[in-house]
């Protein structure tokens, strides 16, 4: 297991950011759908050891992130793409991608060739040095997910990672998703549906702080099924279903 | 035919299957597009073990050479204006400098990629206080030589970097509690003010500020708690926020 | 962009020039390399290859870059065999020619050239590789040729002129640094 979360909770204030999740994830990839403001954002932000959690414990990797030595070490095997990730305009992408490797510890003997690597996998190849202010959204984002990779993760992390992807790169994103989940545990958040389906084994749905769905999205589109529950496809009806079934148990 | 198509033997062929050519371009790509560290980036990174954090080091905002060339430029004028009125100008500007200088190395105010800098495995805060510690000692350098060339007097020439250390501390706390570099600086360059403007009113020397000597624990006291303040705003709490 | 164009892209430090090159010109070079080397050797001096390319790009005069890149491949191809030694040289065909270049690494490669010069002159049989054959390989004189394969002398030696025209095109851009008498 690479993630054991066990009533896992962040409050903000009085709000509840994320209000008791349970969660055990091995490798493969694990979808995270839900509304905005459903605790997806603080989720992996706690994951990726940035968030120090209210109560409850997290495992990751093995380890407790609550710790200095072994919070290093798991940052070391981490792999995150936080939902808004700023850039320095003055870096070419590998110069980026590399300042990342080096933070993370990685031999510097291996960092080239890892660069090099993560760059072509996200399709970046033909703009490796060209300076990120003059790169598209979209461009932008896959450097974020080349830095996420540069050194293999075992836990990877990534917030929205799809946006200003056009379709055809959100096929070859899917890929890599799969590629990686073979060895390695991959959460993703997510709003779009169909990224979920196609790359994902395991969908959980948020909404409020918790986790009111867990399963393969072929259970969750079992769950739209015969409903009447809206969207334009199976996926989405069962993610309206799941969601308005919660809030209704919520409300009884 | 065209000579290339003998060669070629008049088609594209296709590569030998057992062949990655992926795997070719990655060696070649891996030696283009490598980046060698220069001499300071080497030498840093054996002294502080660790090849990350001197890369934060040389990419250091106000380490950037035009930084540093401002900040030298600056303390030359205060040397000219010191040789010119008599006044220790030197002594007056050198922490405010200083203090920019610090509250623009690092922290969410600065860096576009802070959330993502806090799950590094080279810390965010190690990062901090490597950069804030060169940023000093850089300016305190330069405050020195134009010190000493503008032939102020010893106690004025060493006493400014007593002040220096607290308006330095207060500008990094200020700008990590507050996320903003600006407000940094302008706390900075307030608290030394007021400094000033207080060794003035109650001794009738605004540069008691600097010679006082019994302002010395006082401010190294100021600075130590600046410093846990700036402690503080950078860890990870334990569920008290 | 044309293939002179990109080498003097590459010339000027650009990569992404570099990245095209490779995408067209690897993969021949690759299957000629292959006829020489082990699937596995052939990435290494591949590589080696784009990188001389991107070190030598300002020594690349306009014209055949097909074979500016094949003598460059032909170089590190020596130079990896040279440095394996014999034992690695897995051709059969490495037999003797008849020709002693003293260098078992070029020999390899001479004689996968010559086999692709020679394919450059037509099927089996043709007009222009019979000629070669009978006039150059059996060394029989123009009279011979001209009567077993029942042309006239001039349309012999015409054949013949054109099947060394075909050849030397051929193997005009090798190595600078390759021994051996003209061809």
């Amino acid at each position: 297991m690479n993630v054991e979360l066990t009533e896992l909770t962040r409050k903000f204030g009085r709000t509840r950011a994320v209000a008791g999740v349970n969660l055990e994830a091995g490798p493969g990839v694990f979808g995270l759908l839900g509304p905005n403001g459903a605790g997806k954002t603080s989720l992996l932000r706690m994951m990726a050891t940035v968030l120090p959690p209210t109560s409850g414990t997290m495992r990751l990797l093995g380890r407790d992130p609550g710790s200095y030595g072994p919070r290093r070490e798991i940052r070391r095997r981490l792999g995150y793409l936080p939902q808004t990730l700023g850039y320095y305009p003055g870096f070419t992408v590998a110069e980026f991608v590399e300042y990342f490797a080096l933070l993370k510890d990685m031999p510097p003997r291996q960092v080239p060739r890892a660069v090099a690597a993560a760059i072509e996998h996200v399709g970046l190849g033909d703009r490796a040095r060209a300076k990120l202010r003059t790169l598209s959204g979209g461009m932008l984002r896959r450097a974020g997910i080349a830095q996420a990779i540069v050194n293999e993760p075992e836990l990877l992390l990534l917030d929205e990672p799809t946006a200003g992807l056009d379709p055809e790169q959100r096929v070859a994103f899917r890929a890599l998703l799969r590629d990686f989940g073979q060895w390695a545990t991959v959460v993703v958040s997510t709003h779009l549906v169909e990224d979920v389906g196609a790359a994902c084994a395991e969908v959980a749905l948020m909404d409020a702080g918790r986790i009111v769905f867990h399963g393969t999205p072929a259970d969750l589109i079992a769950e739209g099924e015969g409903r009447g529950a809206a969207g334009d496809a199976p996926l989405e009806r069962g993610y309206s279903a799941a969601l308005a079934a919660a809030r209704s148990a919520a409300a009884a | 035919m065209s000579r290339d198509d003998l060669l070629t033997g008049g088609h594209r062929d296709a590569a030998p299957p057992d062949v990655d050519l992926d795997r070719v371009w990655l060696g070649v790509a891996e030696r283009v597009w490598r980046r060698r560290p220069g001499p300071v980036e080497r030498a840093a990174g054996r002294l502080l073990r660790s090849p990350g954090l001197a890369r934060a080091l040389v990419t250091t905002p106000s380490l950037l050479l035009g930084w540093v060339i401002a900040s030298a430029v600056i303390l030359l004028a205060g040397v000219g204006m010191t040789l010119g009125t008599g006044a220790p100008w030197v002594a007056l500007l050198a922490p405010v400098v200083a203090a920019s200088g610090i509250a623009y190395a690092y922290g969410p105010g600065v860096d576009p990629a802070w959330e993502l800098s806090q799950s590094m495995a080279v810390t965010d805060r190690m990062v901090l206080l490597v950069r804030a510690l060169a940023v000093f000692g850089l300016n305190a350098a330069f405050g020195l030589a134009a010190s000493a060339a503008s032939g102020a007097a010893a106690a004025v020439t060493f006493g400014w970097l007593v002040p220096m250390t607290a308006v330095c501390a207060l500008a990094l706390a200020a700008a990590t509690v507050t996320r903003s570099a600006n407000v940094g600086v302008a706390a900075g360059a307030a608290g030394w003010v007021i400094a000033i403007l207080a060794g003035q009113a109650v001794g009738g020397r605004y540069i008691a500020a600097v010679t006082d000597s019994a302002l010395v624990l006082p401010y190294l006291a100021f600075a130590a708690c600046c410093g846990v303040v700036t402690f503080v705003a950078t860890r990870i709490p334990r569920g008290t926020r | 962009m044309d293939d002179d164009e990109l080498i003097a892209a590459v010339a000027r430090r650009d990569d992404v020039a570099l990245r095209e090159l490779f995408q067209r010109h690897a993969p021949w070079l690759a299957g000629r390399l292959r006829g020489v080397l082990p699937a596995a050797e052939v990435e290494d001096v591949l590589q080696e290859t784009f990188l001389a390319v991107w070190r030598g790009a300002g020594g690349y005069r306009p014209g055949s870059a097909g074979g500016w890149l094949w003598g460059i491949a032909r170089r590190q191809a020596a130079l990896w065999l040279r440095r394996r030694g014999p034992a690695e040289l897995l051709l059969p065909a490495l037999a003797a020619d008849g020709q002693d270049h003293g260098d078992p690494a070029e020999a390899a490669l001479s004689r996968a050239e010559l086999a692709r010069a020679v394919s450059a002159l037509g099927p089996e049989g043709g007009a222009a590789r019979e000629t070669w054959r009978l006039m150059y390989v059996e060394d029989k004189p123009v009279a011979e040729v001209a009567e077993l394969m029942g042309v006239s002398a001039g349309t012999v030696k015409s054949r013949a002129h054109r099947a060394r025209r075909l050849m030397r095109a051929a193997l005009r851009h090798r190595a600078p640094a390759r021994q051996g008498g003209g061809r």
